[in-house]
């Protein structure tokens, strides 16, 4: 199966935050998920970025595909394959 | 386990990542926040079409092809009509200011309730109180 890892926006107009989630890539706007690995908090200075590192590298060793926004993310983080 | 105990363990496992002298990154970063900003004040002002395949694009995280397969055209055009969006909220922004004055106010208003934090435990009058419910109205009508 195809999974990917992505962002998706929560909270409110004007104040976006977003949790880091994998999910399957075929149906990507049923809006389920497999799995919660962070969060994204653009709105602080620096902007919090908080990651379960063992998820994220278990799903990432399993072939699981990062998009483009969450690779940058990861790499501010320090997490690499 | 509990549902309570599930999340405290989550939260446990999550490290806060701060980092300092990567602003090359964090700038990179930063557009997400600068995207979905102008998003939110301007998006109303694109077509249906627009701004339904430019949301999937920012505030769902799709792929160009993962839209292109899912409205049925073809990923060039989700391409081209993403970067006519961006370029169309860049240029209303350009004349209106709408965030960039948003952003300042914020920050203001940031700053009182950080001055506040220290002076509400202590007054009894209720007054600081008042300041910070004003403060805080004025973040949500922004």
């Amino acid at each position: 199966m195809a999974v990917k890892i992505r962002l998706r926006r929560m909270g409110q107009k004007k104040a976006p935050f977003y949790r880091i989630i994998v999910a399957d890539s075929r149906s990507p706007r049923d809006g389920k998920f497999i799995d919660e690995i962070g969060t994204y908090d653009p709105n602080c200075d620096p902007s919090a970025i908080k990651v379960d590192e063992e998820a994220a590298k278990k799903w990432l060793a399993n072939g699981a595909q990062p998009t483009e926004t969450v690779s940058k993310i990861f790499k501010v983080a320090g997490i690499e394959k | 386990m509990r549902p309570e105990e599930i999340m405290a363990v989550k939260k446990k496992t999550l490290t806060p990542v701060l980092f300092f002298g990567m602003i090359a990154q964090v700038i990179d970063v930063n557009k997400i926040l600068e995207q979905a900003l102008l998003f939110d004040f301007y998006g109303e002002l694109l077509t249906e079409h627009q701004k339904e395949i430019y949301g999937q694009f920012i505030q769902e995280d799709l792929s160009l092809g993962e839209i292109a397969k899912e409205a049925g055209i073809s990923r060039q055009g989700v391409h081209d009509l993403v970067r006519r969006c961006s370029q169309t909220l860049a240029g209303y922004e350009e004349k209106l200011h709408l965030v960039s004055r948003f952003m300042t106010v914020k920050e203001k208003v940031q700053r009182i309730n950080e001055l506040l934090e220290g002076y509400q435990e202590q007054d009894t009058s209720g007054v600081m109180l008042e300041i910070r419910r004003i403060s805080d109205e004025i973040i949500e009508e922004l």
